[in-house]
């Protein structure tokens, strides 16, 4: 049993919203000795509604950048380190000490032998700075809208997505629908954005993202219904709350009770293959098959746009593995093996949210083994996966649950 | 004056489906079509979550999310892309 880092974020960003608004309130009521008037505004920012909703708005703002500004960089990061590992080789190795001017610009400071962290800063500065283009025949308006789409409802995840028991924006009682649901939004701005750049590229990119979707989204709803036979809820916390205990103790080591470790495991194989293909991993990434379509539906896409739809890949990575580690390897449970004393507060050494990244980044990192080990599918053969093999296993995952239901 | 929030989010929502269910027939464009169509079917679907039914809503969601893709793959196979654009032939009304 271990204890979240964070009790609580709505509190601790209060805390932080009830100093930002000190703060301004001493400026309005230092510039009202001249302007009375201005003296209402500072009492008003000081009510309860104000506050609150200004702490929801932190609230959103902190998953926000530590989804994207901390984990989407890393996640990059660790793919390109890895795969450039597993092709022999050292991947992004510039360092900081590259760049141009003063507190850098050193001599004798080795350029090149970095860890490369901040590439992948300095590629989306890059793709900031470059044009826009919208083809000329292209359909402007869906054009922009889809990335809006697919940006938007990525990040719509991880308002539901918890990182810890406490960690989190809101607590839904239908939290793993609502990420299913808003999973399943991306690919109509996918199939939107194929149409509309009249590329015959990007058109069968779009096409074969369609095609490709009934083929996964189908076992992958199927293997959490399989699920909810046991846990008996949708809510992430309490499902999580189920597996943090042991199953039996094999020796000195408790195997705890992950769903992967019972009579699951045929759906955590199904929903962890359709995870992959719903976020359109190597073995099966036809909608933007790079040897056959240049870039698939994203061709027609420049500057930050394409670095919008293609960076976010990494995000619904990190969302869809978070997700595989909720519902069936434990999420943010694991033991903690001391705790600290900080004024008071017992803060565990090894808090939740540590075992909760240490298992998206391990399952991230065997997404990232397996889809830079094999070849890629054929959109007929990943039609036969999808229909011929993972919808009978999921049914088969389904019937299983139901009778272990029945026998207690 | 107090305001009934929840009517009128639902006049806003009511509003944004039947002008997305008239751009769904008259938009000659299939993939605006698509679009428009997915818009009216998300607005239902919050037009259950004003009536605090949030399953519902996902379900909407889920399935007509993932539906709207599908029907439009039919409709490219099935339908002439230029029976739109075409202008109408003599003497046809």
């Amino acid at each position: 049993m271990s204890a979240p880092l964070i009790p609580n974020l709505f509190d601790v960003c209060k805390v932080l919203t009830g100093a930002i608004v000190w703060v301004v309130q001493q400026i309005i009521y230092a510039v009202a000795v001249l302007i009375p008037p201005l003296r209402g505004l500072g009492d008003w920012l000081g009510s309860d509604p104000v506050i609150t909703i200004l702490t929801w708005l932190i609230a959103v703002t902190v998953i926000v950048v530590w989804a994207t500004l901390v984990n989407l960089l890393t996640m990059m990061w660790v793919e390109r380190k890895l795969y450039s590992r597993l092709q022999d080789r050292y991947g992004i190795m510039i360092s900081i000490w590259s760049l141009p001017f003063w507190p850098f610009n050193r001599v004798r400071r080795p350029t090149h032998r970095g860890t490369g962290y901040l590439q992948n800063v300095a590629d989306g500065v890059k793709l900031l700075q470059k044009e826009n283009i919208t083809p000329r025949n292209a359909d402007a308006a869906m054009f922009h809208i889809s990335p809006v789409l697919i940006a938007s409802s990525t990040l719509m995840i991880f308002a539901a997505l918890p990182w810890s028991s406490g960690f989190y924006v809101a607590n839904l009682p239908l939290g793993i629908l609502f990420i299913l649901a808003a999973f399943s939004l991306a690919p109509l701005g996918i199939l939107i954005a194929g149409w509309s750049a009249n590329n015959k590229y990007t058109l069968v990119g779009g096409l074969r993202a369609a095609a490709m979707l009934m083929a996964y989204e189908i076992p992958m709803i199927l293997a959490v219904i399989a699920l909810v036979f046991f846990t008996g809820s949708l809510d992430p916390i309490e499902i999580v709350r189920q597996q943090d205990r042991v199953l039996f103790a094999l020796g000195p080591i408790g195997i705890p009770a992950w769903y992967a470790f019972t009579p699951q495991f045929l759906g955590f194989l199904v929903f962890s293959v359709a995870m992959m293909a719903e976020m359109e991993r190597i073995p099966f990434d036809i909608p933007e098959a790079e040897a056959e379509l240049v870039e698939g539906w994203t061709t027609e896409y420049s500057g930050m746009r394409f670095g919008l739809v293609f960076g976010f890949k990494w995000l619904r990575m990190i969302a869809g593995a978070a997700l595989i580690a909720i519902l069936y390897l434990g999420g943010w449970s694991g033991p903690v093996f001391a705790t600290l004393d900080v004024g008071g507060i017992p803060v565990p050494i090894l808090p939740e949210e540590v075992w909760f990244l240490l298992k998206i980044y391990l399952i991230s990192a065997v997404f990232v083994w397996i889809s830079w080990s094999v070849p890629r599918v054929r959109i007929d053969q990943i039609l036969n996966i999808g229909w011929k093999r993972l919808i009978p296993y999921s049914l088969l995952a389904i019937l299983v649950a139901a009778g272990f239901r029945v026998l207690g | 004056m107090a305001v009934d929030w929840q009517l009128v989010a639902f006049f806003v929502l009511s509003a944004f489906e039947i002008i997305g269910s008239i751009l769904v027939v008259i938009n000659k464009r299939l993939v605006r079509a698509a679009f428009w169509l997915a818009m009216t079917l998300v607005t239902i679907g919050a037009i259950y979550l004003l009536f605090l039914s949030e399953f519902v809503f996902l379900i909407q969601i889920i399935v007509y999310a993932g539906a709207v893709p599908v029907l439009f793959v039919f409709g490219v196979m099935l339908t002439r892309r230029k029976i739109m654009d075409e202008p109408p032939r003599e003497g046809s009304a």
